[in-house]
């Protein structure tokens, strides 16, 4: 007895029993020993599906599932694909192409495309309608490159309350990425917009298997001429300096700075320039939003018709805590590195506060690099919970038109435009 | 030889003390029988030199839907369009929402479904999808 004392140090020891207990254990001799806090273990599986309350996860529940090009995401639907980035992603303000979330409409979705044959076509009510290769699209016009925030309109659809039916996206359906390509408004001009024009629509090489005439047919958006935003907008054949994912639009998409991802068309194969207003099913019927304050409604105002409805724009200001994301347990003291994202795609975050009180007070944290006005913007602060509790963390966003993150909900029908104050409960332990 | 047994006597009894962390000021060697799963890599290729990018096909993962009367409907019916994770992917819905849906893609989409199949269709999800009968 005394020699074992003494012949091991305490680490063995300890690892000694524990082999021998987990022995024990295997040959039944204590029974199935229940082991504390085995409710936190990394083995119990998140539910599939949450109750009709709102999803209290920061992505939606489901699964992990690998695709080509792609690291495993969170599977929403496979046929057409819909996958969503896991949060830690977003630690970055670059969203890796491989991370990067996935959302198609119709089923007919590329899986190869021949640049031998591949053409974008520039259309419709134009003087010189054009039919570019892929050479001729980079290298015909001058090379442009931005930083902008792709969301999903329906980014965070669980949270609504009353749920909607749709996609049910957690926090991640967005993505900041480098895109570089070329200014539509030169591809515009090199085909001549005639007089009388209205607006421009975009179609990519997606189809659907509906009846023609109908939104599960074929996938078209469009923007007015006289939008600004227009000259923004680039035709991108590069994301962070790499080809596109074929599930994120290879060979070419749109990008539309600050403005919701329904119109940056993936694949993008016309571009078509009408002299009267689109009237197809997704401009007409759907991603649109209330014509009220913040495009908040209810289901009652909704039902009885009254709500007039516009298409859908710009992404209102948001941000996130990234890390810690609450899987970890911080000791009393410690000094932690509070880290996220913000954006607003009205242009550029000004501001962004935390509160580790559920907000009654804020502190200012400092903003990262500034990468442009529609990029994701890191923010940080420094942090040292005193005593043990659950702390509530809340982050908020003002942006530089002064919107500032509200700490109420929205409902429409759609589930697009959510920017509530984001929360993360923080769990400080005792250190000693 | 006494000794030794005093040896053997003395580690089952701290294991026993160990494995309830009474003596420990931490715990390990804890491992269970995994949980969630794993999930396999997938080969990374970029395949040939031609003007062909080809990013191969898309996996479908078919998810376990409800077992009952109308799940024949579903899959001969909604699956044209949609793979069935349409349906297990939205949130608990009331058998009128569930009515609503099926009656836009009907209406709105297109859907060629025959009246008796979507009445069938309806009910199953009705049946298994809302708020009180989902269990999966």
């Amino acid at each position: 007895m005394e020699d074992f004392q003494q012949g091991l140090t305490r680490r063995r020891w300890l690892k000694t029993v524990g082999a021998a207990s987990a022995a024990l254990a295997a040959g039944q001799i204590l029974g199935e020993p229940k082991a504390a806090g085995q409710e936190i273990s990394g083995q119990q599986p998140a539910p599939e599906f949450t109750g009709p309350g709102a999803n209290p996860y920061w992505t939606s529940v489901g699964q992990l599932a690998t695709y080509p090009q792609k690291a495993p995401l969170i599977l929403l639907t496979d046929r057409p694909v819909q996958l969503e980035t896991p949060r830690h992603y977003f630690l970055s303000t670059v969203t890796p192409n491989d991370a990067f979330y996935v959302r198609w409409h119709l089923p007919m979705i590329p899986n190869a495309v021949d640049l031998k044959e591949w053409r974008l076509h520039v259309e419709g009510n134009v003087e010189r309608p054009l039919t570019l290769s892929f050479p001729e699209l980079t290298t015909r016009f001058k090379t442009v490159s931005i930083a902008a925030v792709n969301q999903c309109s329906g980014n965070s659809r669980s949270r609504l309350q009353p749920r909607v039916p749709g996609g049910q996206w957690g926090n991640g359906a967005m993505g900041n990425a480098a895109w570089t390509g070329i200014k539509l408004r030169e591809i515009l001009d090199a085909a001549g917009v005639k007089s009388g024009s209205v607006q421009v629509q975009f179609e990519g090489l997606d189809r659907g298997l509906g009846p023609k005439g109908l939104g599960s047919n074929r996938f078209m958006k469009s923007l007015d001429l006289t939008n600004p935003v227009i000259d923004l907008c680039v035709v991108a054949f590069a994301m962070n300096d790499e080809p596109l994912p074929m599930l994120n639009g290879f060979p070419a998409r749109l990008v539309v700075p600050g403005y919701f991802a329904t119109y940056w068309m993936k694949s993008l194969s016309s571009i078509r320039v009408l002299d009267t207003p689109d009237d197809n099913f997704w401009m007409k019927a759907a991603y649109r939003i209330p014509d009220t304050p913040r495009g908040n409604t209810t289901p009652e105002d909704m039902k009885s018709g009254k709500v007039a409805t516009v298409p859908i724009a710009s992404m209102p200001v948001r941000s996130f805590l990234i890390s810690p994301d609450g899987s970890t347990k911080i000791p009393a003291g410690f000094p932690l590195r509070l880290r996220g994202i913000a954006f607003s795609g009205y242009g550029g975050v000004k501001k962004v506060e935390v509160s580790s009180d559920n907000g009654a007070n804020w502190t200012e944290a400092q903003l990262g690099t500034d990468a442009g006005m529609y990029s994701f913007r890191i923010w940080y602060l420094n942090w040292t919970p005193k005593a043990a509790g659950r702390y509530q963390v809340a982050v908020r966003a003002t942006d530089t038109k002064g919107n500032v993150q509200p700490d109420d909900g929205v409902w429409n029908a759609g589930g697009y435009l959510w920017n509530k104050i984001e929360r993360q409960e923080i769990v400080v332990g005792d250190a000693s | 030889m006494q000794t030794r047994r005093w040896y053997l006597v003395a580690v089952a009894a701290l294991s026993i003390l160990a494995a309830r962390g009474l003596y420990a000021d931490f715990r390990a060697g804890d491992y269970t029988q995994g949980g969630p799963g794993t999930i396999r890599q997938v080969l990374r290729n970029a395949g040939t030199t031609d003007s062909t990018y080809d990013a191969g096909q898309y996996p479908i993962y078919y998810p376990d839907l409800a077992a009952g009367d109308g799940k024949d409907d579903v899959e001969n019916n909604c699956e044209l369009c949609h793979s069935p994770r349409y349906i297990t992917m939205q949130p608990v819905m009331s058998g009128q929402a569930w009515s609503d849906e099926v009656n836009k893609m009907i209406k709105t989409f297109g859907a060629p479904i025959p009246d008796d199949a979507a009445q069938k269709i309806i009910q199953y999800l009705g049946s298994h999808y809302t708020p009180e009968t989902r269990k999966r």
